[in-house]
């Protein structure tokens, strides 16, 4: 069994380049189409951050539910966690971008507009950025925390590693109340506010559980081609069976939210509410509209449903794919309209995406690199690596 | 005839599964075990099918139909009646009763479906071949009719070995089960 995963030369060089066609096309978009590009960087930065967020709070749930089936692959999400001081630099640098994104920050826009007057005291740029800082402060430090723990356990003696385990427990329980605040303040900052007029209370909750579920299949996605690639040998039936009972659980939740934003607005069908739908079911949008609900929902429901499915791994990765797809239209849907209204999918687009999951890629793979693959210290490792039910 | 029965009573689920299993190479054929929770394994030695997902699965899709044609018949057909502006067939808001009404549903067809198909209904008195299986033990229950003195003497000891706290004999006149 091959304890630790390399970064190849080939590797490093593509997500390098990927990386510079990333940096290339968000500088000729910012003097080709500023807005279009900074909506855009908004979409690609929050689109990987909540796969490290989604990740992290996976990490927590399985540290808090003590759970054993997983502590063979907590490396991934640990290494996914990694990405999150990277994210926190790229979103302060959305600070140069925010006259371009969100409308409340016009002053003469500010001035005309009751409701966003009754707003400025929440919705102003140093109050926002401030937000901004906190959160990501936060964030890093308990991943960072948790992460250390985690590597101290490798070393840790028979005596002490009760003591380390409690501890990443006793910090996943203070992270996961610290998430759920902070995560939706972000959803809310980041996202909802660029329909400033607008407001769903479950709005942060749906974006949550988005970050969740796109999370868990990242991680899943990344076990499967370290599998491919001759790790992971003790990967069996009951293993996969509960990534997609992960995804599968998860999938529905997030329906069952996007669902009840939308019922009670559709059906409270007060203009002031209604109006972001009506923007979202214009011609051209509406085809995306629906296409979210079903690749993040239907699809991986249908699919996952049957018990032989769930246990096939080519299946779990189709769907996987699906859900990557999901998530990218789920954020267009959300953030386009409010900015550049634009349905557009050019080079802007594209390059921006695959600079991001270059250096989400490189990212990861060098944090996974670190590191022994399979924890040698957690107590349940046995427990991982026998696992069925 | 009266029906003989060994009953071995384990305390642990590991031993009472290599039990079924050592029992198995002897070809031992198991009436039937009793565990106080489900255990997946113990399913899958037995050899024990069940169609019930697929049932379940049925009665989910009829339920789907049934309700949203209900829901279709009674708010457009039967007695269409304007909600704050709503078209008569709202489908969004119909969703909601449909998922509670599919779940119940799905739920009482099912015990039916389970209770027809096992021959369970209430009030019935089943065999019970030892109490302590709706508590903490775990039973194996073998048929000894069919096997002379020396085979079941074999099978007592092979239970023994495998850890049984107790091997019990019984006898039954009929059993209920």
């Amino acid at each position: 069994m091959k304890e630790q995963s390399t970064v190849s030369t080939t590797f490093r060089i593509i997500s390098l380049t990927l990386i510079v066609i990333g940096a290339t096309s968000f500088l000729a978009g910012l003097f080709s189409d500023s807005q279009r590009t900074w909506a855009n960087y908004l979409i690609v930065n929050y689109y990987f951050l909540s796969l490290a967020m989604g990740a992290a709070f996976f990490y927590t749930l399985q540290s808090i539910s003590q759970s054993g089936w997983s502590s063979a692959f907590k490396r991934i999400p640990e290494a996914m966690m990694a990405y999150i001081p990277f994210a926190a630099v790229l979103f302060l640098l959305l600070y140069f971008g925010m006259h371009d994104i969100y409308h409340w920050t016009h002053s003469e826009a500010v001035a005309s507009d009751q409701v966003l007057q009754h707003k400025s005291a929440y919705l102003n740029t140093p109050f926002f950025i401030l937000r901004m800082v906190i959160c990501f402060a936060l964030w890093v430090l308990f991943t960072w925390l948790l992460r250390k723990t985690s590597l101290q356990e490798d070393h840790a003696g028979p005596d002490n590693i009760m003591v380390l385990f409690n501890k990443s427990e006793l910090y996943s329980k203070v992270f996961i109340f610290i998430f759920a605040i902070t995560f939706s303040f972000s959803a809310f900052d980041w996202i909802m506010s660029i329909d400033a007029h607008w407001y769903s209370t479950l709005f942060a909750l749906k974006n949550v559980v988005a970050a969740f579920l796109h999370g868990v299949s990242i991680i899943t996605l990344i076990v499967f081609i370290l599998f491919r690639r001759g790790y992971f040998p003790f990967l069996n039936k009951y293993h996969l069976h509960d990534f997609s009972r992960y995804i599968f659980m998860l999938s529905i939740v997030w329906g069952y939210f996007w669902f009840a934003q939308f019922m009670i607005i559709w059906y409270g069908n007060i203009p002031e509410e209604t109006v972001y739908y009506y923007v979202r079911w214009q011609e051209g949008w509406k085809v995306l509209f629906f296409l979210e609900i079903g690749l993040n929902w239907a699809l991986p429901f249908l699919i996952l449903l049957p018990v032989k499915t769930s246990r096939n791994i080519k299946v779990i990765t189709v769907v996987i794919l699906f859900l990557i797809i999901g998530q990218y239209i789920d954020l267009f849907v959300q953030i386009v309209p409010g900015t550049t209204g634009l349905l557009r999918f050019g080079w802007i687009e594209a390059g921006m995406l695959l600079g991001f999951a270059g250096l989400f890629a490189l990212i990861v793979a060098t944090a996974l690199s670190k590191a022994k693959l399979i924890p040698p210290g957690h107590p349940y490792l046995e427990e991982s690596l026998n696992h069925k039910f | 005839m009266n029906k003989a029965f060994k009953i071995g009573i384990f305390e642990n689920e590991e031993k009472f599964i290599s039990s079924i299993k050592s029992l198995q190479e002897k070809h031992f054929s198991i009436y039937d075990v009793y565990t106080p929770y489900p255990i997946h394994e113990v399913f899958h030695l037995l050899k024990r099918k069940s169609r019930l997902p697929t049932a379940a699965y049925f009665f989910g899709l009829f339920a789907i139909i049934a309700v949203l044609a209900f829901l279709y018949y009674t708010s457009v057909l039967d007695w269409p009646i304007v909600y704050g502006g709503k078209p008569f067939n709202s489908f969004p808001s119909f969703i909601v009763v449909t998922i509670v009404l599919t779940i119940f549903t799905v739920t009482i067809a099912s015990l039916a479906a389970f209770s027809a198909r096992s021959g369970l209904y209430p009030g019935k008195e089943n065999t019970i071949f030892d109490h302590r299986s709706t508590d903490d033990k775990f039973v194996i229950v073998v048929n000894t009719d069919t096997l002379d003195n020396l085979e079941s003497g074999k099978l007592v000891t092979l239970m023994q070995e495998e850890g049984a706290v107790e091997v019990l004999d019984k006898e039954y006149e009929s059993i209920n089960a």
